[in-house]
């Protein structure tokens, strides 16, 4: 029996050891590895709230942990079999082993990894093009190249020096229809046609993509906010004045504005003009001086992102605005970032180490709890995404799935769906946007129609009709299916009770009348 | 009161630009009257989608050969002359102003689109620019009503022209017969969702109501954010206005055999009576589209047809809203993307034309019966007062008691006013709204 268990505690300790193995290659040197990470954050946040007197929030349940990971890593609810089981798991470390799973297995058929890279891609891609008009809805055609560089696990400044300087001969030709989500893909060149093609655009949105630095309105006039003057702007955008009607080419490293006699040679941003070693394109000397590890602003902005994707908020207030926050503010960000760029940029071994914390498996924290918005390291409730909400109704709802070989999923009801959502899709998943077109449309649309009626839904036919579940069970799978957790007694009490009062047909009516309110509740949009 | 209190965030943001001297809402005075007014008053667009034709409806080439067969007829207004095919709105004139030198640059359908509906060229800094709608009813509607501020009556949105833009979906609009493939539903003008689905009973609702508030009361127990609040105030509202059908707006069965006729049984002439129930019942901006203006070819039978739709749903509007008392206070907009060629091509029709065209203002406090600027004999340039889109927008501002200079701080923290600065309020048709204390 000892030495049973002793094999068992080996084994774990094999596995785990063999997981965190692969994240690092043979012959680099031995260094953190993701454990060693979430311990370095609780223990760097347990100190500073001693010095703020901050409570900790209290620790979240298994339920709520589940539909967490899967939601942030997956962009997706778990499936009812899914969540019994790890509900039914009960070894220390399946916290950690899920994280892991959701990260790295490829294996049939869940293919955990690769949704994971598919969502991580268009979390990005939102934050990289972010809006709704036709020509951000065209971005979408960079998710697969992105969930590829995801998937192998590329080294973040290798996918920021290959978009920077990323080449195209002509531009993608498309229909920018009104309505419809453009399918297929098109590689990362695409960034500069769907950002709108010219210079200006360019040194906008890279430098608040990889520097978090907002340096738009210094365009036609000195900014009134921030340090930052036309000289600094046009400096950056003379990198890119290859970029020319949507083709990403490369030119001389000089710019003059429409309308302006003076012209502008390539600049770094903080004034150091730009030297080209021979055979160098401006656009390779900007990505070189960009991902350099002296360059603070590009791990910091790359882990303040990584963070306000899964805790709800960047460690600084505004994470486009970094160069706004006070060294006191960036105290524990530049931290982080020097072990980020310490494992060679490794996201998934930053986003596992941020998901392993204890900080990562705390309760959200309530504006009345405290004084404003959460703090740094405070999770606020968060709103899913429009991916996030189709995603979750597809795997509450059992619909048929289309996939289009490597491109976005083509699926109509898909598209209308998420179309309406994001018009109400916003960059910080702290607020709550939707409007009345978009509660019409999960009380009364099509899907939600379908997913209520007893004829065409799947997942409630299935619940109904099964011979093998009593109603208490009947209740359970649909809060499973939707919440991820089993109700509690009070919602027990009052949802049997309303089963109860009907029979025969009508009470099939109630479990279908009791989805559509689980389906429209806020427990289903946001995310504790 | 927005459901959406000021996060720390944003309320930094206007802090400092307050502080800067940018001010976010324009002078006093001005808002004291303006908020005095500015709840009871609302707008009511005539988009004409396709890019109508000044020529033939407008401003006519009668003699010249740019002409073409079109006639025009005396108006309420001694000097004015429109077309033949628009009597009823020819004795709307005094409450109406052309202004036949408007001057655009946009001859692309989607762009001018969103140039029209925005007030900027689409693509400028990558900024999303809110439509007209959404600025309007912003500054005129009351979130806290049952019935959304703006409504679209509207068979497609071009480059979701007509939407929020970074306002957010608060300010979008509620489109009637827009995207629903359900036949019923476009000939009946009802709004996408706003109906339970057929099978649904008023009792099953009622349950899943009850339901749903439990649930929402026993989130909002556990999770009281202010994201779990604002989805409260959304859903309510939503539920609201299904209860209430969005206050029986939407029941045109309602109104006399007789009124219906006199609109016109079309979508447009249906969507004009639609548009003064809103009106009568709070709503601030509503759209109604008359799409099939682009007449590059057959463009007089072409357009004769559309007015026989245009004439009375417009004309009967207007008397109807002057007739309860409206129409100072509700403000008509006439407009497409673009004009059309003074010269016919070869195919009977004419081209897309922005570099002199018409639009049309109206009600409100736009002092009407007059014609703005002139294109010439030919048509085919402004001979005589250019108006852009910047002042267009001013004038149309003005002439709703909204503030042009108001500003929407963007996404970006960028304070967006609503009319580009440098736009002019043409002084005779509204009163420019009182200079800004610095």
């Amino acid at each position: 029996m000892f030495r049973n268990a002793s094999c068992l505690s080996l084994a774990i300790i094999l596995v785990q050891v063999s997981i965190s193995g692969a994240q690092s290659s043979p012959d680099a040197p031995l260094r953190m590895s993701s454990e060693s990470l979430a311990r370095w954050i609780d223990e760097r946040f347990a100190a500073a709230w001693q010095e703020s007197k901050t409570l900790p929030a209290t620790d979240i349940d298994d339920a709520t942990f589940l539909r967490r990971a899967y939601l942030d890593l997956t962009g997706s609810i778990p499936s009812v079999s899914e969540a019994r089981d790890f509900l039914a798991i009960s070894s220390g470390h399946r916290r950690a082993l899920l994280i892991d799973r959701l990260l790295n297995d490829r294996r049939r058929p869940e293919k955990h990894a690769d949704r994971t890279a598919a969502y991580l891609a268009t979390v990005w891609r939102r934050m990289m093009i972010p809006g709704n008009t036709p020509e951000a809805r065209t971005a979408v055609l960079l998710e697969p190249w992105l969930a590829q560089q995801f998937v192998d696990n590329v080294p973040y400044d290798e996918v920021a020096r290959k978009l920077v300087t990323a080449r195209s001969e002509a531009p993608v030709m498309m229909n920018i229809p009104n309505r419809a989500v453009p399918m297929g893909s098109a590689g990362p060149a695409f960034f500069y046609q769907a950002i709108g093609g010219k210079p200006e655009a360019a040194a906008s949105s890279v430098s608040r993509i990889f520097l978090g630095v907002r340096i738009g309105c210094a365009e036609c006039h000195d900014h009134p906010f921030a340090a930052w003057k036309q000289k600094d702007f046009w400096g950056m955008a003379a990198f890119f004045s290859g970029i020319r009607n949507g083709v990403a080419g490369d030119s001389e490293a000089s710019i003059r504005p429409e309308n302006s006699t003076v012209s502008y040679s390539a600049t770094y941003l903080g004034g150091t003009p730009a030297k080209f070693e021979k055979g160098k394109t401006p656009r390779e000397a900007l990505a070189d001086w960009m991902v350099d590890d002296s360059n603070s602003l590009f791990a910091a902005t790359a882990v303040n992102r990584v963070w306000k994707h899964l805790i709800g908020r960047g460690l600084t207030d505004s994470v486009d605005d970094l160069d706004k926050a006070s060294a006191e503010e960036r105290r524990i960000l530049d931290e982080l970032a020097v072990l980020f760029v310490k494992s060679g940029y490794d996201l998934r071994w930053l986003i596992a180490g941020i998901c392993k914390s204890q900080l990562y498996q705390r309760e959200c924290v309530l504006v009345e709890q405290a004084a404003g918005d959460p703090g740094p390291g405070q999770r606020p409730v968060k709103t899913l995404s429009p991916e996030q909400i189709f995603n979750s109704l597809e795997q509450a709802l059992s619909l048929p799935i289309a996939r289009a070989d490597g491109g976005a999923r083509f699926n109509g009801l898909r598209d209308q769906l998420i179309m309406r959502l994001s018009e109400a899709a916003t960059n910080n998943p702290d607020e709550f946007r939707a409007g009345i077109p978009q509660a019409l449309l999960l009380m009364n649309g099509k899907l939600t129609a379908d997913a209520t009626n007893l004829d065409q839904s799947r997942t409630l036919r299935g619940v109904v009709e099964s011979p093998f579940l009593d109603t208490t069970l009947k209740l359970e799978t649909l809060y499973l299916a939707t919440f991820s957790r089993p109700p509690r007694p009070d919602e027990k009490e009052f949802l049997l009770e309303h089963i109860h009062k009907q029979t025969g047909e009508m009470q099939k009516q109630a479990f279908a009348e009791i989805f559509w309110g689980l389906l429209n509740s806020p427990e289903f949009v946001l995310q504790k | 009161m927005s459901p959406n209190p000021l996060t720390r965030r944003e309320f930094a943001r206007r802090s400092l630009a307050t502080a800067l001297g940018v001010s976010c809402y324009g002078s006093l005075p001005f808002l004291a009257a303006a908020a005095e007014q500015a709840k009871t008053k609302s707008c009511i667009l005539l988009w004409m989608a396709g890019g109508p034709t000044q020529t033939d409806t407008f401003d006519l080439k009668v003699g010249h050969a740019n002409g073409g067969p079109s006639k025009s007829i005396a108006t309420a207004v001694e000097g004015i002359q429109i077309s033949e095919h628009l009597p009823g709105v020819a004795r709307q004139m005094k409450d109406l102003a052309i202004i036949r030198s408007l001057t655009t640059q946009e001859g692309d359908h989607e762009r001018a689109t969103r140039l029209m509906l925005t007030g900027h060229r689409p693509g400028q800094e990558g900024i999303n620019y809110p439509s007209l709608g959404s600025l309007l009813s912003k500054e005129l509607g009351d979130e806290s009503s049952d019935l959304p501020s703006y409504v679209c009556v509207s068979p497609f949105s071009v480059g979701n022209a007509d939407g929020p833009g970074f306002l957010g979906p608060n300010y979008a609009p509620l489109v009637v017969s827009g995207a629903s493939n359900d036949p019923e539903a476009r000939a009946n003008l009802s709004v996408e969702n706003l109906s339970p689905p057929p099978g649904v009973s008023r009792e099953s609702m009622q349950r899943r109501s009850a339901i749903s508030q439990f649930l929402q009361n026993d989130f909002a127990t556990r999770a009281n954010s202010s994201s779990t609040r604002a989805h409260k105030a959304n859903f309510d509202r939503a539920m609201r206005m299904v209860a209430t059908n969005a206050k029986g707006a939407f029941r045109l069965d309602e109104e006399p055999a007789a009124i219906r006729d006199k609109y016109g049984r079309s979508r447009f002439g249906q969507g004009c009576l639609l548009a003064r129930r809103l009106v009568e019942r709070g709503a601030a901006f509503v759209e109604v589209a008359l799409e099939g203006w682009d007449t590059h070819s057959d463009n007089f039978n072409a357009v004769q047809r559309l007015c026989g739709t245009l004439d009375p749903g417009w004309s009967t509007l207007m008397d109807d809203l002057r007739e309860r008392g409206l129409l100072q206070s509700t403000l008509i907009v006439w407009m497409g993307e673009f004009g059309r060629t003074p010269k016919i091509n070869g195919t009977t029709g004419r081209d897309h034309f922005p570099l002199a065209w018409s639009a049309v203002l109206g009600g409100g406090g736009i002092k009407g019966g007059q014609a703005i600027g002139s294109t010439g004999p030919a048509g085919t340039e402004v001979a005589d007062r250019p108006v852009k889109i910047a002042d267009f927008y001013a004038t149309l501002c003005a002439g709703i008691g909204v503030n042009p200079e108001t500003e929407n701080i963007s996404p970006e923290g960028r304070p967006i006013p609503l009319v580009d600065r440098g736009g002019k309020v043409i002084q005779e048709l509204a009163t420019p709204p009182a200079r800004k204390q610095s």
